[in-house]
């Protein structure tokens, strides 16, 4: 017992010892470098500025931050022509196709993100790194439904009832979620990426008058009863209800096997930066389970990471308003931006509007 | 003399307007003292008003706001450095192409400030790329781009006064044995005062509001505050910012007070402040 307690002690002075070493090793990993990240503000840059922050300055290293909207951002790119003033960036599925005319962006050595292994393999590739997503659904009032005597929305097309007018809003076509929306429409109504007639007519039968440009309006409109129902992902609406609005989710029939639509976020690394170690170390601590947990729950997004998806569970709003299956998640509708001719969709997309 | 109808009306009209551009702010503040259960939508009137929003006002919206009031004062009085010899120099000469010197300087007016924003941000890239000069996210980069769009209020307003201005008082002046520098010192600028004192008011105001240009201009470290208010309501509502609002309304209101006791309003609005617009 004593010679097991003996070699026990060794060994745990040997592991420690070792500890102790790569840690030294690594604490100064980062001493003097101050890496630059273009997010979005308030309690987005909170999350990050809370968890990932205080490990970055373990390291010796300083993370500053960009704030901003990744269009803004990419606006900032483009009269810089390339060069930026931020090392990382957050990046919209909407937008890859902008940065597929430009070369903005340099590869990501994956083998230094090693927590990609919590991602499925289309979350990733050589330039983007997935970091979130969103579940874009139909949030809707149960009281209200009910006092109208309507039933649970199924899909897009029963927002347009008519006991409805006036209390539907929709994302801009200029927010965050407005292209990937108006693809969900165009999807439902049988059309797809090159064909849009078909959403148009449904946007103009749905004949909502109002349009958000940031989902936390929403919350703010179901509170004082502005709204009924808003097409805003599931996150805004788990706010909506933290908020004590009685609201419920539904993720839109879209087309046969296919219900509801996810957008996702992405991290790149830009071509001029010069930090590329600490920019890989970032999206790498992005994508913790920790952290994915923590920032979903705090920022309303939906995790990558499985596990951080697991925990999620745990909480009755999430569990009730977001969809939990992987499968189900993984086959949601992702709209393939590459195939979007943006100025169709916002030409087309006003031009139904102002008709209506 | 006025009926009393017309008094009434006239009453009844300036109490509306009085209403209508108070009402925001009375809303802003008020909403700001709710001290109820954290509310996503803006409490008006408030529940059990307290100023417990007022102590969660983050720390970086002080710090914008500081910046904000720096750039502001900073690019107001480089403005008028700008703008008094420029409008002086405009009214008092005969040139044939007056009115072209006269459009380019009022024409940061016509120029959208999301224009202004990337064409300055491009112009500094092209500006480190020839002289290695880099202006893009520096405070004195922000600055000139806040000189730009402040410019055109300071010099319209001044140009509106030296055009009525009498210019027997400045050969009185002469006469007497002053000389130019003298002149200008002791009678035209003085009689000029409010129109500087109102073009600077304005050009304060356009600074420190602006957020179009500043979101191109800034960088991590400095954001001004509109700039830093804006990114924080883009993600969420927090009733901090009303309490942060409200502190500058407070602010505002405080330095009119001031204004009013140094120079008099009546003094600004006999200017014939804002005619630049």
């Amino acid at each position: 017992m004593n010679k097991l307690a003996k070699t026990i002690s060794s060994w745990s002075l040997v592991v420690g010892l070792a500890s102790a070493l790569a840690g030294n090793a690594t604490a100064g990993e980062f001493d003097g470098v101050t890496l630059k990240v273009a997010t979005w503000g308030g309690s987005w840059k909170a999350n990050i500025e809370k968890i990932i922050v205080p490990k970055f300055e373990a390291l010796g290293g300083k993370i500053e931050f960009v704030t901003g909207s990744p269009a803004a951002n990419f606006a900032k790119l483009v009269a810089g022509r390339g060069r930026a003033p931020f090392d990382v960036m957050e990046i919209l599925d909407a937008q890859v196709g902008d940065f597929a005319q430009v070369d903005y962006l340099q590869s990501i050595d994956l083998d230094l993100i090693p927590n990609k292994s919590n991602l499925q393999p289309f979350q990733y590739n050589e330039t983007y790194v997935g970091s979130w997503n969103t579940q874009e659904t139909i949030c809707y009032n149960t009281e209200k439904f009910k006092e109208l005597g309507l039933a649970a929305p199924k899909s897009y097309a029963d927002l347009a009832a008519p006991e409805l007018a006036d209390k539907v809003s929709l994302p801009d076509i200029n927010s965050g979620a407005g292209l990937a929306n108006f693809g969900g429409y165009i999807y439902a109504a049988g059309g797809n990426e090159e064909n849009i007639a078909p959403g148009l007519e449904l946007l103009q039968k749905i004949n909502a008058t109002k349009f958000w440009t940031r989902g936390g309006e929403t919350k703010t409109q179901f509170e004082t009863g502005d709204i009924y129902a808003a097409v805003v992902h599931a996150g805004w609406c788990a706010r909506a209800a933290r908020a004590g609005s009685p609201v419920m989710t539904v993720h839109p029939a879209i087309k046969s096997g296919v219900n509801g639509l996810a957008k996702e976020g992405w991290l790149g690394i830009m071509k001029s930066s010069e930090n590329v170690k600490a920019s890989h170390w970032f999206i790498n601590e992005y994508l913790t389970t920790d952290f994915q947990y923590e920032f979903a729950i705090n920022s309303g997004v939906f995790p990558l990471n499985q596990a951080s998806i697991d925990m999620m569970r745990s909480d009755e709003i999430n569990a009730r308003l977001m969809e939990m299956d992987a499968g189900n998640i993984s086959s949601m509708l992702r709209i393939d931006y590459s195939k979007v001719d943006k100025t169709m969709w916002i030409d087309g997309w006003n031009k139904t509007l102002t008709a209506n | 003399m006025q009926t009393r109808l017309e008094k009434f009306i006239l009453f009844l009209w300036c109490g509306f307007s009085y209403v209508f551009l108070l009402s925001p702010m009375v809303v802003v503040m008020g909403a700001s003292l709710h001290g109820g259960e954290f509310s996503a939508a803006i409490k008006f009137p408030p529940d059990e008003p307290s100023f417990q929003w007022y102590t969660k006002i983050p720390i970086e919206q002080f710090k914008a706001l500081g910046l904000s009031l720096i750039v502001a004062t900073v690019a107001t009085f480089l403005a008028a450095l700008i703008a008094i010899p420029a409008a002086l120099g405009l009214v008092r000469s005969n040139f044939k192409l007056k009115f072209i010197v006269s459009t380019v300087f009022r024409a940061p007016l016509q120029i959208p400030a999301i224009v202004s924003g990337i064409a300055f941000l491009q112009l500094y890239y092209l500006l480190f790329d020839t002289s290695g000069l880099m202006l893009a996210g520096t405070i004195p980069g922000m600055l000139l781009g806040h000189i730009f769009i402040a410019t055109p209020f300071m010099f319209g307003t001044i140009v509106a006064v030296l055009q009525r201005f009498d210019r027997r008082l400045e050969e009185a002046s002469h006469s007497l044995g002053a000389g130019r520098w003298r002149t200008l010192y002791r009678v035209t600028l003085p009689t000029i005062m409010p129109g500087i004192y109102s073009g600077g008011l304005y050009a304060f105001m356009v600074s420190f509001a602006d957020v179009p240009m500043s979101i191109f201009l800034t960088a991590p470290g400095f954001v001004t505050y509109p700039v830093e208010l804006f990114y924080a309501m883009e993600n969420d509502f927090d009733p901090s910012i009303l309490a942060s609002s409200s502190l500058v309304i407070v602010f505002c209101l405080g330095m009119l007070l001031v204004v009013q006791k140094v120079v008099g309003l009546e003094a600004l609005l006999r200017s014939g402040g804002g005619s630049a617009r």
